[in-house]
């Protein structure tokens, strides 16, 4: 009876005879000494190491259960022992070496045709700091040098530093690991377990007692327990970003029973234990592979220098003979950028894809107790439950998964993952989808009637009168982590929306009069013309105030149906009117398509003046508000205007020498003068054009200079799909 | 005179030319270059191959790229590079002059050796 033991040779877990360890031991011991003062000693023994660890593995899959002192014998006769290389002796090929080498042989032939495509490992054989930059050089055929050389010049942007530590963590080296020594892996212990065996894995990987894991993953969920009641801090991102918010340690615990592989077999278990990851053995790891980093790195110079002298003789002879031959260095450089270039690319895409489904995911929970305003029915709500999870959390938990497996380097049941994570992707996708049309169906039809109700004002014979709103503005979320504006101050149960227009005109009598215009959407004409008579919008008067609500009404029974007031203020000729900013703020809140004015029979750009929230205007005959200046608002003053009709076709700007008009009315007879003509109106439409762009720019840059700060949601194209906020 | 020892002094001289030959031909794995030599009834243990590669790689005659194997980690596959193939060049010319006088002065029916065939023994 011979004890097997596993051990980890090349890359590869193999069960070998005690006895049989000990011979390989001697040998590689013995190839150690015979190559001491050889020049790349490392590199020669490694290869011989890492051929016998192929002929081990041939033994396995061939089916033998370990291996035997006989094997290990026929591989160092088949090798040669140190004392055989020195004498060259080759009397007669041993038969038996030979066939069984012969037979090796056609395994690995077979073996090379069915690899294809390439893999990016470190090169360990050939590296200064961790063998990153010959690994890339070889994945993309290109001289080690340059890579090196392009790291050393990103080193200095910082990105190639952390680029270099991430790929050296992230890539596989080709393996040189000392014989009989077995690196460590993360497992999951099935022996030891609570749960799943996380904590026990994680116990025995960093050689602690696995309760430690585990009293860190409880404590915070005990804390959790305790603040049950405390939902409202749910919503509190820097709770969950500081761990303290217990269900991310059970997200982390799920998420890491995901990832790490179960310990299932004799060798992964040892695997599992290895040999203790402690300070000392990183540290000692940590000196072997720094000495010869000095010595490396210095000969890198050199060989920098030289190859950068001949890549330059290369150039300046490609220079010269460009025409006649497109290869060598220059032509591998080029093709060396470009695929940097495109793999940047990929990455930038990816980096900014996985950034804009966190911001996504941030915002739509930011938003997500805003929900029971929209949604009407239990369908709708168990779309919006469902996009949450299956959409838009899914996505998230694979990305993790992923990063996290691709850095533990865990093989096993990945297509499964995969698929899974695809599947409940599609579900988010049809719940996502099945939740747009059926919330857009609420928001399909607009009241038509527009009956202008009058608020009734008890002394509307005043000399001035300012409009202001009941209540300061609370908004929701304001103290939050992330705050969101468009639904102003959420109170218990009912959110206020300021979708208020006010216009401003000219009074036929000498009284001040108010209307109010309602306007909403619906399932149907009727919903919405009942959506709009349930708007309650009103103001008191007092002396010379007017106090308006402090918005349209939103609760949990009276959805948000894109509810919108139009105030029309009536200001007799000489009187005084001042607006403040709390009435209409320029955020209203609607859901679908921008306000198409036609669908509401009404249109706002009939307002004469443009006045300014906060400044007191007095009405003037002319129907137009002047400030304490005397300074028109009248809207024409500084509006392009361009009017098509079957007159012909009119742009009207601020400055009068650049109004063009063209008459259907004027005569033209000849073709040439015509076309003569068009030429020259085409120019002139085009400058005008311009002009009125130049303007408009100018426009809204004032407005976006007056405006509140732009809300986050309104910088994530992807929310635009749902709500626009104006 | 040790008769072994001369033997594989003659041995040991063409060596790095045969291997030279054999990657010349293609990429090589260093099982393949053994089966090929072994082929030519021209057997040398592996262990010795695998200092001469590295030793004609650093002195940059040759290069390898990694590439992917089922089941563990990749294998080297050696290339000539541009100066190793001048090498060979000089190392072809010489081997000609070589035979041709060991021909002449030996002058027996074996050290038949021509351009065609002496690469195919």
């Amino acid at each position: 009876m011979k004890q097997v033991i596993n051990i980890n040779f090349h890359g590869r877990v193999v069960p070998i005879e005690v006895t049989a360890f000990d011979l390989l031991k001697n040998y590689t011991e013995s190839l150690n000494r015979h190559f001491a003062n050889e020049e790349g000693k490392e590199e020669i023994i490694n290869d011989i190491e890492s051929r016998i660890g192929e002929l081990f593995q041939e033994k396995i899959t061939k089916g033998a259960t370990c291996i035997t002192d006989d094997d290990v014998h026929a591989i160092i006769k088949n090798m040669g022992r140190p004392e055989e290389f020195e004498a060259m002796d080759d009397t007669q090929s041993q038969s038996s070496a030979a066939s069984s080498s012969s037979a090796a042989q056609e395994q690995s032939a077979g073996s090379n045709q069915s690899t294809g495509n390439k893999r990016l490992f470190r090169d360990e054989n050939d590296k200064v700091l961790g063998g990153v930059c010959s690994g890339l050089a070889n994945y993309f055929n290109i001289d080690v040098v340059i890579a090196r050389i392009v790291f050393v010049v990103l080193l200095f942007s910082g990105i190639g530093f952390l680029t270099y530590i991430i790929m050296w963590i992230a890539v596989p080296s080709t393996a040189t690991t000392q014989i009989g020594g077995s690196r460590k892996k993360l497992f999951r212990n099935p022996d030891e377990k609570l749960i799943a065996g996380v904590c026990s894995g994680i116990g025995n990987y960093f050689g602690i007692n696995a309760w430690i894991p585990r009293v860190l993953f409880l404590l915070p969920f005990l804390s959790f327990v305790s603040r049950w009641g405390h939902w409202g801090g749910l919503w509190d991102f820097g709770d969950v970003l500081r761990f303290t918010f217990s269900p991310t340690s059970l997200i982390v615990y799920i998420i890491l029973w995901m990832v790490i592989p179960e310990a299932s077999t004799t060798s992964e278990k040892l695997e599992m234990k290895g040999e203790k990851v402690d300070m000392n053995s990183i540290k000692a790891s940590v000196v072997e592979e720094m000495k010869g980093v000095g010595k490396k790195a210095e000969k890198f110079g050199k060989d920098a220098t030289a190859v950068v002298t001949e890549k330059a003789n290369i150039v300046a002879g490609d220079v010269k003979n460009f025409a006649r031959r497109n290869r060598g260095g220059l032509g591998n450089v080029i093709a060396m950028l470009a695929k940097i270039f495109a793999y940047f690319i990929i990455g930038c895409v990816g980096f900014a894809l996985v950034m804009g489904l966190f911001a996504l995911a941030i915002v739509s929970i930011g938003y997500f107790p805003l929900k029971d305003f929209v949604i009407h029915n239990d369908y709708q709500n168990m779309f919006a439950w469902g996009t949450l999870i299956f959409f838009i959390a899914v996505p998230i938990i694979g990305v993790i998964t992923w990063i996290i497996r691709k850095i533990a380097r865990s093989k096993s049941h990945g297509n499964i993952f995969g698929w899974s994570f695809g599947a409940l992707w599609v579900l988010g996708w049809v719940c996502f989808i099945l939740l747009i049309t059926s919330i857009s169906k609420d928001f399909s039809y607009n009241s038509k009637s527009i009956t202008e109700q009058e608020i009734m004002l008890i002394n509307p014979g005043i000399n001035k009168l300012e409009i202001t709103s009941k209540a300061p503005l609370d908004r929701y979320n304001r103290r939050r982590f992330l705050s969101f504006q468009p639904f102003s101050g959420i109170q218990e149960d009912t959110a206020y929306v300021n979708n208020v227009d006010v216009r401003i005109v000219k009074s036929t009598n000498d009284s001040f009069k108010i209307t109010v215009i309602k306007m909403s959407t619906g399932r149907s004409r009727t919903i919405a013309e009942n959506n709009a008579a349930q708007i309650q919008y009103n103001g008191i008067q007092k002396d010379s105030v007017l106090l308006m609500d402090k918005g349209i009404a939103i609760n949990k029974t009276n959805k948000f149906r894109n509810q919108r007031v139009v105030l029309t203020v009536y200001v007799p000729v000489g009187k005084k009117i001042k607006i403040d900013r709390s009435i209409s703020w320029f955020n209203n809140v609607h859901i679908g398509s921008d306000w198409n004015n036609n669908d509401w029979y009404y249109d706002s750009d009939e307002d004469p003046n443009e006045w300014k929230p906060g400044v007191e205007y007095t009405m003037k005959d002319d129907g137009k508000l002047y400030d304490i200046n005397g300074n028109s608002s009248s809207r024409s003053s500084n509006k392009t205007k361009v009017n098509i009709n079957s007159n012909g076709v009119e742009v009207i700007t601020n400055d009068d020498e650049d109004n063009y008009r063209y008459k259907n009315t004027e005569p033209v007879n000849k073709l040439d003068s015509m076309k003569m003509k068009l030429e020259n109106e085409k120019q002139k439409i085009k400058d005008s054009l311009e002009k009125a762009k130049q303007k408009i720019e100018q426009q809204l840059q004032k407005i976006g200079e007056n405006a509140e700060p732009v809300p986050l949601s309104s910088q994530i194209p992807a929310f635009n799909l749902m709500m626009s906020i104006n | 005179m040790n008769i072994d020892n001369t033997a594989s002094q003659m041995r040991k001289g063409v060596l790095e030319f045969c291997i030279l030959s054999i990657i010349k031909e293609g990429e090589a794995y260093p099982s393949d270059i053994i089966e090929k030599m072994k082929a030519a009834n021209l057997n040398i243990l592996e262990g010795t191959l695998y200092p001469l590669l590295t030793r004609l790689k650093n002195a940059e005659l040759l290069s390898y790229r990694w590439e992917e194997s089922t089941g563990g980690p990749p294998r080297k596959y050696f290339t000539l590079t541009e100066k190793g193939a001048g090498f060979y060049k000089e190392l072809e010319s010489t081997w000609f002059e070589l035979a041709n006088a060991v021909r002449a002065l030996t002058k027996t029916e074996q050290g038949n050796i021509d351009n065609n065939n002496f690469n195919n023994p």
